[in-house]
């Protein structure tokens, strides 16, 4: 018990109190961080557009003629993108120690998986084309505009990945001294993995809600 | 002054400072967000039950809950402002006091200016029917 | 170069040679358009801002012109519905906010004791997608393509088959656009002022125009994504068949309004917030002290830039919404005007405890209060939902905006301009020519707006481009037209004074008006790298404080010289304490051809020329892997482990 008393009476003493927190990181991580804080809130903005669709719509929705978004496909995609941070993160961890071969196999990995997810998105999309397209009605509009957009983040992330790896192995990138540009596009990846969950939520699971 | 605080006692030390200066803020977008979001959607679908509560029930929890946070955050803002005053008369000489002293006066009138939102809500839960338009 | 600082104490003249070697740009037309210095950026943004208002203005000359008297043919309807779109869009987008960006950019690496920006080819690419986003959407006037709906484009107005051709199309692309270079300008702001500082401006050091450049860029970096959403649906509905906003497709109008609003009124907070700052940097250089109760404005600025997002329910009265889920909204909006008063009662707190210096830019900062509180005192009214529902739509509303933007935009950038000329420029100003400018603004705002209140109580009707006589509106109208070439005279005046000062003007010394920031403690202009030796700050007014004006002095040191390289120093995000030197970035072309292929693609964009937009897009993202191609090191230095 006193013990206890001891640590919160020495949390709340004015040294602790006046911690610097956060202290310490580079400016790039904060250009980053901020630029994935607007990014989030334009996705935000695109699922709230469609609530917001969808509860003005009346009680069918998707709207008739649409079935049910079927899950196989997506969870799958799930469980490729999601694990992806995972190489991505052992990548980072490993070029912080100066092991370039980590940051190599790791980027490598999480590259290929990334390509997958796009390819399979492109079969889930070819799918549903035979159903409804972009321009059906507003249902297809936010389908195709909101997986599309997260489909190009994906993208741009992979393009990242791509070159950071082209910049590694010509030597003289990265290191442990030097390693801002790899924990950059770590935090978009992790972002636009992130996303996707907020997305397979949305689009896929709360229709059946 | 006894001995410097270990890391552990930093973190808390220092996020516990945020919480006294943004805890209010958060606590309102978060009132504002579910209050607001209940009562459209509940309207919405035509009932004033959520899930079996009544929904003037539900909405009282948006107000509630978001106002305990930020009194919270108003008690640690003051409890940061009357520390560093004592450790300032006490003639600890560390820059850091002036800054954390400012930032709990920013926090203790941002809880009082979100507290003072919320309850404005809640008092309208009180008075307004959920659904009239 | 013109100056040279006296060289006393720690720094000596081979450390000014090595700065000046490293700092210096030389004059050609290469250096011209690579430069990365935020003192030049800073500089073109309010030239180029300038401009866009001079455009800006010029419509809205031409708009009153053809409403001096009933019936006038000087405009068809057609081209009155482009102009006021433009005046307005032009105003808010390419004026306001850019403007003060560009004072932000001149002054905020100059208040914090910083050589630059955290990210200066960041800056300049910033710089030229404003330039060129705002030219892009002025190009379309003579063309008659002009976007035609209001600057707030309401659906279903914006629809294609409501409003066909490229006018919304011009608005959607801009925009967005003309977005990439604010969200850039505004991360770089954050970070500067969290990374940048000189060691020991802990936060309770700040500057509050610091405060309210950082609020105004949380504020962008959090409501820009709501309009570059809707913008970018908005195009989608238009030129590829998405149904967003068309009912016929189960979309819905109210999408867009609702999305524009999230971003509509924190908007306002952007446009006015930083002029708030500028009036809270001149009045201690005026009343010699500093502004009363420094934290409570802080606070200010945090909360309204908070509660600014909790509010936009309130423009939208008429769409139906449950009573309580309104008054959710408008608790807000009644509880945020308590720090706006807080601002209000600081600063005439401080002119009555002060000794007023009553020199021009104290003249505009009180022009600014007047104008500001009436502008409130009309925003009030509206909270009485019948008066709303009254003159929704009126030229009462129009009389109030302009009151409210006038007020707590224009009167402080005009007194910013008076104000820092002689920073930014290194000559004084003509004071004589400087009040007649002032008092003419004075008046002609009054005399423009004044009337506009009655003829919108009469029902004149905003957006119309003329009216029938004998409605009781020709009188104020004619006077209303009357206060808008007084206006024009007056900002005439401005510039004039401008281009004396540069021409003719007394040449400067570093600190003409005692200011109490650090920006007074450079050179005036500043040295290309700001400071010989970066201050250590010991107050809240450093260069009022002895302590701070020795450690550049008898007590400078090496570690805060950093002659050796282009470097300044990084310190850490609350209490600003030293972290390292670091090294900043040579000036590149990069920038330019990054946002000129941005221009490409977006004019492709409009025009349908799509193989042109892909390979534009391509351009960007090569650009952007060279741009942040790491450099070659050794091993050792990279630290890798074989
Ligand atoms: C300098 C002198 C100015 C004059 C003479 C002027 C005059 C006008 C006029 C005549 C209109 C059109 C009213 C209508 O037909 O409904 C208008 C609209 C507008 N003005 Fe100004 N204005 C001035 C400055 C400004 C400034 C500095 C700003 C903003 C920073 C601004 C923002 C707007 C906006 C947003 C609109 C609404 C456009 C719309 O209806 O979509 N104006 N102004
Ligand atoms: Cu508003």
């Amino acid at each position: 018990m006193t013990d206890r008393g001891g640590a919160v009476a020495a949390a709340t003493g004015a040294e602790a109190l006046s911690t610097e927190l956060p202290v310490g990181r580079p400016t790039s991580w904060w250009g980053m961080v901020m630029f994935v804080a607007t990014e989030a809130t334009l996705f935000a903005c695109l699922l709230g557009s469609y609530f917001y669709l969808r509860f003005q719509y009346g009680p069918q929705w998707p709207p008739p003629g649409i079935e049910d978004p079927k899950l196989l496909k997506p969870l799958v995609m799930t469980a490729i993108l999601l694990p992806s941070s995972l190489p991505v993160m052992w990548a980072e961890h490993g070029i912080r120690h100066g092991q370039r071969w980590r940051l190599n196999l790791g980027m490598a990995a999480t590259f290929v998986m990334g390509t997958s997810f796009l390819v399979l998105q492109g079969t889930e999309y070819d799918e549903k084309l035979h159903m409804f397209t972009l321009t059906s009605n507003a249902y297809g509009s936010l389908f195709f505009v909101i997986t599309g957009f997260h489909g190009l983040h994906v993208l741009v992330g992979l393009s990242m990945i791509g070159w950071l790896l082209v910049a590694s192995l010509r030597g003289g990138s990265f290191g442990a001294h030097r390693h801002d540009r790899v924990r950059n596009v770590a935090i978009y990846w992790h972002f636009v993995d992130t996303v996707w969950v907020a997305i397979l939520f949305t689009i896929y699971l709360s229709p059946r809600l | 002054m006894s001995v410097q605080p270990g890391p552990r006692v930093r973190l808390a030390g220092g996020l516990l400072l945020w919480y006294g200066v943004l805890g209010g803020a958060v606590a309102w977008a978060v009132h504002v967000l579910a209050a607001w979001s209940l009562d459209e959607l509940a309207c919405a679908a035509g009932s004033d039950h959520v899930s079996g509560i009544p929904l003037w029930q539900a909405l009282g929890v948006a107000v509630l809950v978001p106002a305990l946070a930020a009194l919270g955050s108003l008690l640690v803002a003051a409890l940061v402002w009357q520390r560093t005053a004592r450790a300032r008369s006490a003639g600890t000489d560390n820059p850091a006091l002036g800054r954390s002293r400012m930032l709990a006066v920013v926090g203790i009138w941002a809880n009082l200016l979100f507290l003072a939102i919320i309850v404005l809500g809640g008092v309208a839960v009180l008075v307004f029917p959920p659904c009239q338009r | 170069m013109s100056t040279t600082t006296s060289t006393a104490g720690g720094i000596d003249r081979d450390d000014l040679a090595r700065l000046a070697e490293h700092w210096d740009e030389p004059r050609s037309l290469r250096a011209w358009f690579t430069t990365v210095d935020h003192k030049k950026i800073g500089r073109r943004y309010l030239v180029t801002a300038g401009f866009f208002f001079a455009l800006a203005g010029l419509s809205a000359l031409v708009m009153r012109t053809q409403l001096a008297r009933p019936e006038a043919g000087v405009l068809s309807p057609d081209e009155y519905n482009q102009l006021f779109t433009m005046h307005g869009t032009a105003m808010i987008f390419l004026f306001a906010t850019p403007m003060l960006f560009g004072f932000g950019n001149f002054l905020v690496p100059l208040m914090i004791g910083s050589r630059d920006m955290a990210f200066p080819r960041l800056n300049a690419f910033g710089y030229w997608v404003f330039l060129f986003a705002g030219l892009f959407m002025w190009a379309s006037l003579p063309f008659g393509a002009a976007p035609n709906n209001g600057w707030f484009a309401y659906a279903p107005l914006n629809q294609e088959q409501h409003n066909p051709g490229l006018h919304m199309d011009v608005y959607a692309l801009g925009l967005l656009f003309l977005g990439i270079s604010t969200t850039s300008g505004a991360i770089n702001f954050i970070v500067t002022a969290l990374k940048l500082r000189a060691p020991g401006m802990s936060l309770n050091r700040v500057p509050l125009f610091v405060w309210a450049i950082v609020a105004t860029a949380f504020m962008v970096v959090f409501a820009l994504p709501a309009l570059n959403a809707d913008n970018a649906m908005l195009f989608l509905d238009r030129r590829f068949g998405t149904h967003f906003f068309d009912p016929g497709g189960g979309g819905n109008v109210l999408l867009w309004q609702h999305l524009f609003w999230i971003f509509g009124h924190p908007d306002v907070y952007i446009i006015v917030m930083p002029g708030l700052g500028i009036v809270s940097a001149v009045l201690p250089a005026f009343t010699r002290r500093g502004v009363v109760g420094y934290p409570l404005i802080v606070l200010a600025i945090v909360a309204i830039s908070i509660v600014s997002f909790g509010v936009w329910v309130h423009h939208m009265f008429a769409t139906g919404l449950p009573q309580l889920s309104y008054s959710f909204f408008s608790a807000a909006s009644t509880i945020i005007t308590i720090p706006s008063g807080i601002q209000i009662f600081a600063w005439l707190a401080t002119m009555l405890l002060g000794r007023l210096v009553l020199r021009t830019p104290l003249l505009f900062v009180i022009g600014f209060i007047v104008t500001f509180v009436l502008g409130g005192f009309t925003g009030a009214m509206f909270a009485l939902t019948p008066f709303d529902q009254q003159v929704t739509d009126s030229y009462f509303v129009v009389a109030h905006f302009h009151y409210v933007l006038l007020g707590g935009a224009l009167f402080p950038i005009l007194a910013g301009i008076y104000y820092w000329l002689p920073k930014i420029t290194g000559r004084m100003y003509h004071e004589g020519l400087a009040r007649w400018a002032f008092w003419l603004f004075f008046i002609g705002m009054h005399v423009t707006f004044f009337p506009m209140h009655l003829i919108g109580l009469f029902g004149m009707p905003r957006r119309v481009y003329t009216y029938r006589g004998g409605l009781g509106w020709d009188v104020g109208n004619l006077i209303s037209t009357i206060g808008a070439y007084l206006l024009a005279v007056s900002l005439l005046l401005t510039l004039i004074g401008v281009v004396h000062a540069v021409r003719r003007g007394r040449p400067a010394p570093a600190d003409p008006w005692e200011g109490d920031t650090l920006e007074w403690s450079a050179a005036s202009p500043p040295e290309p790298y700001n400071f010989p030796v970066i201050p250590r700050v010991h107050s809240l007014h450093p260069t009022w404080d002895e302590r701070t004006a020795e450690s550049t002095t008898t007590g400078a040191t090496e570690d805060r010289i950093l002659s050796e390289g282009r470097r300044t120093l990084f310190t850490s995000e609350l209490d600003a304490r030293s972290e390292r030197a670091a090294e900043m970035p040579e000036p590149s072309f990069k920038p330019l051809v990054l946002a000129g292929a941005l221009l490409v693609f977006f004019i492709s964009m409009l025009l349908a020329w799509y193989p042109i937009a892909i390979a534009a897009v391509v351009t960007v993202a090569a650009t952007l892997a060279a741009w942040l191609w790491p450099v070659r090191r050794p091993d050792e230095e990279l630290g890798v482990a074989s």
